[in-house]
């Protein structure tokens, strides 16, 4: 039985303008706009999914507010639908299930994260790499087949298919619970992948929403875990949030000659490269066939820094990315986050604060994490 | 055990703006140690290396410099300590000849990426001796990086397989190559067309790419499953996330190449390894993030092999009947060797034969 919850929800409205240093994105050929009233968010009604009977409504409760929002709603992807409601890291109530459902019911407490469809049937949607389906589709910004524009989790209410939806333990709370959506997920699935655990050395790279995940997580899965930052103001929380090792890149400019070698995983969450990013130097620390992995994904026209085969023959090493994580690895890292009492470092916000929390994300204010908490209805 | 004296010549660039005139010097050889091999060589394959180190592409080398790290020969004198090896075996030595032994890479099979790692040539030893290669009589060099040559195997064919075969053994292998598993092969040159050779006997189905119409009879005789025309245009389209692993032995990118075509040919976490490596200045062709968070591929390198792949791989080789598609030259045409290399004339790997008197 629905309640006809009103899908309502804070969007980026109007017209996209050009300026002529607008570039083209060399593989997708988009075109990305200049926009600087890109964080004032309108409030909208907006069409949601053609309910099916997989299909899972949810009234939301939290909504994290992620580096991808940001990418997207300033166009540094590449052109974004409009109008635009972003927002990936959903925690809520369902409301409603569709006929073919098992996992869910009304009352329950759900979250869902950066992806909301997949062809279900092919080799990696059966082999629990759904994240890597050719024809995945994105919570917010992409395409249902019928046409639909799918729409993210600034709003009060989604529909997800429940290969998509997560139940959320008991002991885990909702506000905790989303940022591990998306923020968390997204670097639990390569220190998995990639055997963190005892015995491993994990590097962090950047110590923002993703980084302070990787940080709780690698140190939950039993690994020992340096981070490396720039920022000087982050080194007490971050040896607080456990890591055995906090490195200011900023101060000790020759910080791998001592770390030569030790690394098993590095998990980088750099969002954006300058000529001066030493990636040479971050690969030189790993162990033989170790794993850089970056989960960071920059503007369209910033690419890494230039690697030469040099660099990667030292170690035999592997550079590598990773998309999300799958419903398999969402669900162990939250069993594993109520077990071990992994809680991030949020910020609460009402919902129409949506802007504040988007610049502040922007201007690396946040410590660690924004939460939005529902306010439309 | 009175030492024979060995006087060791060798061809050996003395002038680099002439980088392929080599002319016999004598040299030092390394100081004998308790745990060394002397080697007679009789066969020595040329190495893109060989040409990257005497155009000064990888940056300054030492002069005189004697190059050659595809090894053959017979074991003329053993230290105290080694235990492997009596005069008279059949020998191998690769592109590494030292290493410190201890540490923890070199405890775990990985001394080709131990920290103190030792080249062949253009290297020096601690005690300032210059390593020089095996375009020369004889090389001395520690037990751990000699390999006995199984009798099946003759010498000539064996050469070219210390550097070339062992430099994409160790990635096929390391990435688990095998059956079930589609591998796809950049370049068909020397280590490219060992990578399906190799390929091929472990099992795998093997995509070979090659942008050179000459090359493609042979390539079907090698064994190769599919060729991939790469001057055609969208070639990478049909083969979109297939592939479990990649192997590059491009050694040479300029500004054309766009990698992202090759890494979206990955399956899941699939690996593009690149055992090519170019000149100094000429990195890889530039990717973005995006180019690897689809398929969560990985990019990565890799450093010749280890010697208990090298004995593995020798195995395979024998066990098979495994052979090299090669052309003899004897040594006193090593700089023909290496223009026509330079040059791409080569099918596939050209074996020197000791001729210094």
């Amino acid at each position: 039985m629905s309640n006809s919850l009103q899908f309502k929800g804070y969007a980026l409205t109007g017209k996209l303008t050009y300026s002529s240093a607008s570039s083209v994105h060399r593989l997708t050929k988009r075109r990305f706009a200049d926009l600087s009233n890109w964080s004032d968010l309108k409030v909208i009604e907006f069409k949601p999914k053609n309910f099916q009977p997989e299909d899972i409504e949810i009234a939301i409760t939290h909504c994290g507010v992620c580096g991808s929002d940001l990418h997207t709603l300033k166009q540094g992807w590449g052109e974004s639908k409009l109008p635009l409601i972003a927002g990936h890291e959903i925690v809520g109530t369902v409301m409603r299930v569709g006929d073919k459902v098992t996992e869910f019911k009304p009352g329950d407490r759900v979250g869902v994260g950066a992806q909301i469809g997949a062809c279900l049937s092919c080799k990696r949607c059966n082999a629990n790499y759904e994240n890597y389906c050719p024809k995945q589709i994105d919570t917010y910004n992409a395409e249902y087949p019928d046409g639909v524009v799918t729409q993210g989790g600034y709003a009060t209410a989604i529909r997800a298919h429940e290969r998509f939806v997560f139940a959320i333990p008991d002991n885990l709370e909702s506000r905790h619970a989303a940022s591990m959506l998306c923020a968390g997920l997204t670097v639990f699935s390569p220190l998995t992948t990639n055997g963190a655990g005892p015995g491993k050395t994990v590097g962090v790279i950047g110590i923002g929403g993703l980084g302070h995940y990787a940080v709780l997580f690698a140190k939950a899965l039993g690994a020992e875990v340096y981070a490396f930052t720039h920022d000087a103001s982050k080194v007490k929380d971050i040896k607080q949030m456990g890591a055995d090792h906090v490195i200011n890149t900023s101060e000790q400019k020759d910080f791998a000659k001592g770390l030569s070698g030790e690394f098993d995983i590095i998990i980088s969450t750099l969002d954006s490269y300058s000529p001066q990013t030493p990636l040479a130097d971050f690969l030189s620390m790993l162990v033989v066939h170790g794993k850089f992995i970056t989960v960071g994904l920059p503007d369209a026209n910033n690419p890494l820094p230039p690697i030469h085969p040099f660099d990667l023959m030292s170690s035999g090493a592997l550079l590598g990315g990773s998309h999300i994580g799958s419903k398999k690895e969402c669900v162990e890292m939250l069993q594993l986050a109520a077990k071990k009492g992994v809680k991030p470092w949020i910020e609460e916000l009402p919902m129409k604060e949506v802007g504040k929390a988007l610049r502040g994300l922007g201007d690396n204010k946040v410590r660690y994490r924004y939460v939005l908490t529902q306010d439309l209805v | 055990m009175p030492s024979k004296t060995v006087v060791l010549k060798g061809y050996a660039m003395t002038d680099p703006s002439k980088w392929n005139d080599l002319k016999v010097i004598e040299f030092k050889p390394k100081t004998f140690a308790a745990d060394d091999v002397e080697v007679a060589i009789t066969h020595c394959g040329v190495c893109g290396s060989d040409v990257h180190t005497l155009t000064q592409g990888w940056g300054e080398s030492k002069l005189p410099l004697v190059v050659g790290h595809e090894i053959v020969g017979t074991v003329a004198r053993v230290g105290d300590k080694v235990t492997e090896f009596k005069i008279g075996d059949r020998v191998g030595v690769g592109a590494q000849r030292g290493s410190c032994l201890e540490c923890r890479e070199c405890k775990d099979d990985y001394e080709n990426y131990c920290p103190q790692s030792i080249n062949t040539y253009d290297a020096e030893y601690p005690d300032g001796v210059v390593a020089q290669g095996g375009y020369s009589t004889a090389i001395r060099a520690q037990e751990r990086f000699v390999f006995p040559i199984p009798d099946e195997i003759e010498s000539r064919d064996a050469a070219s397989m210390m550097c070339a075969g062992l430099t994409v053994y160790s990635p096929l292998k390391t990435h688990g190559v095998g059956p079930g598993k589609s591998v796809g092969i950049m370049g068909i040159g020397g280590l490219g067309h060992y990578a399906i050779l190799w390929a091929k006997a472990m099992g795998a189905e093997v995509y070979a790419f090659t942008h050179d119409d000459s090359k493609m009879e042979d390539i079907k005789k090698m064994g190769a499953d599919h060729i991939v025309d790469t001057g055609k245009k969208d070639f990478h389209k049909d083969l979109a996330r297939k592939l479990d692993v990649l192997l590059s032995t491009r050694d040479m990118f300029g500004d054309k190449t766009s990698l992202d075509h090759y890494l979206s040919m990955l399956y899941v976490h699939g690996v593009f390894v690149t055992v090519g490596l170019p000149d100094a200045d000429d990195p890889l062709p530039s990717i973005h993030a995006f180019d690897l968070v689809p398929t969560g591929c990985l990019l990565g390198g890799s450093k010749i092999g280890s010697k208990k792949e090298c004995l593995e791989m020798l195995e395979l080789a024998r066990s098979k009947g495994i052979k090299p598609w090669i052309e003899e030259l004897p040594m006193s045409q090593a700089g023909k060797a290496l223009q026509d290399l330079k040059d791409n004339k080569v099918r596939y790997r050209y074996v020197l034969t000791q001729d210094i008197a």
